[in-house]
């Protein structure tokens, strides 16, 4: 391979073919997207697709909590592990099915000794606090129902695992609160 | 059993067979030892207040009023470390008051931990670690890597515009910042937070439903990000060198005073605005996030 410094942007050409013939693709694309459009409304479903992207996500998230709590990484690092993490195959889909398993388990752990914790703390504590906590609760599931709606939106993948990521910190900040560290 | 066991005392003392006892159980507190001007003071408390004051002496002083369910305070110190601490009878974790001022030397790096109790401190230029779990913390943290963390209590922090390196979170207590540099981060949930930053090389904010006001000049090759899920974002940063700016919320407005900033709609289709601009050499980077909430970007 011979390499030639470019002086002008005029020595550069016009059109650079892809790799790979890309029109089945489109043409596949176009085709079901008009087989869409001939469906009726009333007949018209969501479809599956959806469900499975909110469900990568979930999964997504499950990885990114597990490397956020246990590796410690910063955000931008965690992402990039997610990502590659990504399943894209049944091995991978299975791996992090079982660390979401993990993940839910240990949430729910968390959220039934905030609770014993809750119910320690005097009244109008009691109430500012679980009022936060179900504004974090609130807050993933309107993040998880728009990531139903648009499960490829990588903003709303950072939002779900940050969100993920703090509502672990902040159970866990709740739960050891008042400890006598001293 | 407890209050068999204090009328018991009260009936050594009236005898006076136990003077020791009874100037203990007298409702205060008064003890000073020597110190290491750069030593490490450890204060706990549950209830009341820790009022910690920085002095130019090489001791530290403990006074204090005590409520009759505080059995004592304990001052220890070893190896240039001491530790205070309020002592409740056994299972008293309710109740007993104590009203503690602490004077340390001002170089020492002073960790607190309070439940209910409120907390200030002043004149402390070491490394503060100062938590509580519903007290307010009124705090000047001037030393580096120093931290503020409280669950439902507000925290006032003013800092001493030197740059350092301060951590401050709450979960539905709010935040205020004055007069901080260098590197910051904060984390509420439900509590808003208002920041004033001077020359700021990194900030770090997250909030999920309060609101987030941020006043910073952010020095060359600063780094800032903040996201939120549903509270309204306002950031006013003062650049000389230029921002590079990454702006984005799935459904809230964004708004502001930027000369080259023009939002544009993420998809033709969905909701979505999206802000990406720069100005000047767009050395400082800065990105903010959000679900619903609406962001406001100024740049002068």
């Amino acid at each position: 391979m011979t390499t030639r410094r470019v002086k002008d942007l005029a020595e550069l050409p016009r059109d650079i073919p892809p790799a790979r013939d890309l029109w089945p693709a489109i043409a596949e694309a176009i085709r079901a997207d008009l087989a869409m459009k001939a469906v009726p409304d009333s007949r018209r479903r969501v479809g599956w697709w959806p469900a499975v992207g909110l469900a990568a996500s979930v999964a997504l998230v499950a990885v990114g909590v597990f490397i956020g709590k246990n590796f410690k990484q910063d955000q931008d690092q965690a992402l990039a592990a997610i990502h590659t993490a990504a399943p894209d195959n049944d091995a991978g889909m299975i791996k992090a099915s079982l660390r979401q398993a993990e993940y839910e388990k240990q949430r729910d752990q968390l959220w039934t000794e905030v609770q014993a914790k809750l119910n320690t703390m005097p009244p109008a504590e009691r109430e500012k606090v679980g009022a936060s906590l179900a504004t974090l609760k609130k807050s993933i599931k309107d993040i998880e129902d728009a990531l139903g709606r648009d499960p490829a939106n990588a903003l709303l993948q950072e939002l779900l695992v940050n969100s993920s990521q703090e509502e672990m910190r902040v159970l866990t900040t709740v739960r050891d609160s008042g400890r006598q560290e001293l | 059993m407890r209050e068999s066991g204090i009328r018991s005392l009260w009936a050594l003392c009236a005898l006076g067979a136990l003077p020791l006892a009874c100037a203990a159980n007298e409702g205060s507190v008064d003890r000073k030892v020597n110190a290491d001007p750069k030593g490490e003071v450890l204060i706990s408390n549950v209830s009341g207040t820790i009022d910690v004051r920085g002095w130019d002496r090489n001791e530290i002083q403990v006074t204090g009023q005590l409520d009759e369910d505080v059995e004592r305070v304990d001052v220890e110190t070893s190896g240039g470390r001491t530790v205070i601490k309020v002592i409740l009878p056994r299972g008293g974790h309710d109740g007993g008051d104590a009203m503690l001022e602490v004077q340390v030397p001002s170089g020492s790096s002073v960790e607190v931990s309070a439940v209910s109790a409120d907390v200030s401190s002043k004149g402390v230029t070491g490394t503060q670690r100062l938590k509580s779990v519903s007290g307010e913390i009124t705090a000047e943290v001037s030393g580096d890597d120093s931290e503020v963390r409280s669950v439902s209590g507000d925290i006032t922090v003013h800092g001493n515009g030197k740059p350092g390196s301060l951590r401050v979170s709450s979960v539905s207590g709010s935040l205020d910042l004055t007069n901080g540099a260098g590197k910051l981060d904060v984390v509420t949930v439900s509590g808003d937070a208002r920041v004033h930053m001077g020359d700021s090389s990194e900030i770090n904010a997250r909030t999920t439903s309060g609101e987030f006001e941020l006043h910073a000049r952010l020095l060359k090759d600063a780094r800032v990000s903040v996201e939120g899920v549903s509270g309204d974002l306002t950031l006013d940063l003062g650049n000389s060198a230029g921002l590079a700016l990454e702006i984005e919320s799935f459904s809230g407005d964004i708004s502001g005073c930027l000369a080259d900033g023009k939002v544009e709609q993420v998809s033709k289709y969905g909701p979505g605005t999206r802000l990406n601009s720069r100005t000047g050499d767009g050395s400082a980077r800065v990105r903010a996030k959000t679900l619903s909430g609406d962001i406001e970007i100024c740049d002068r």
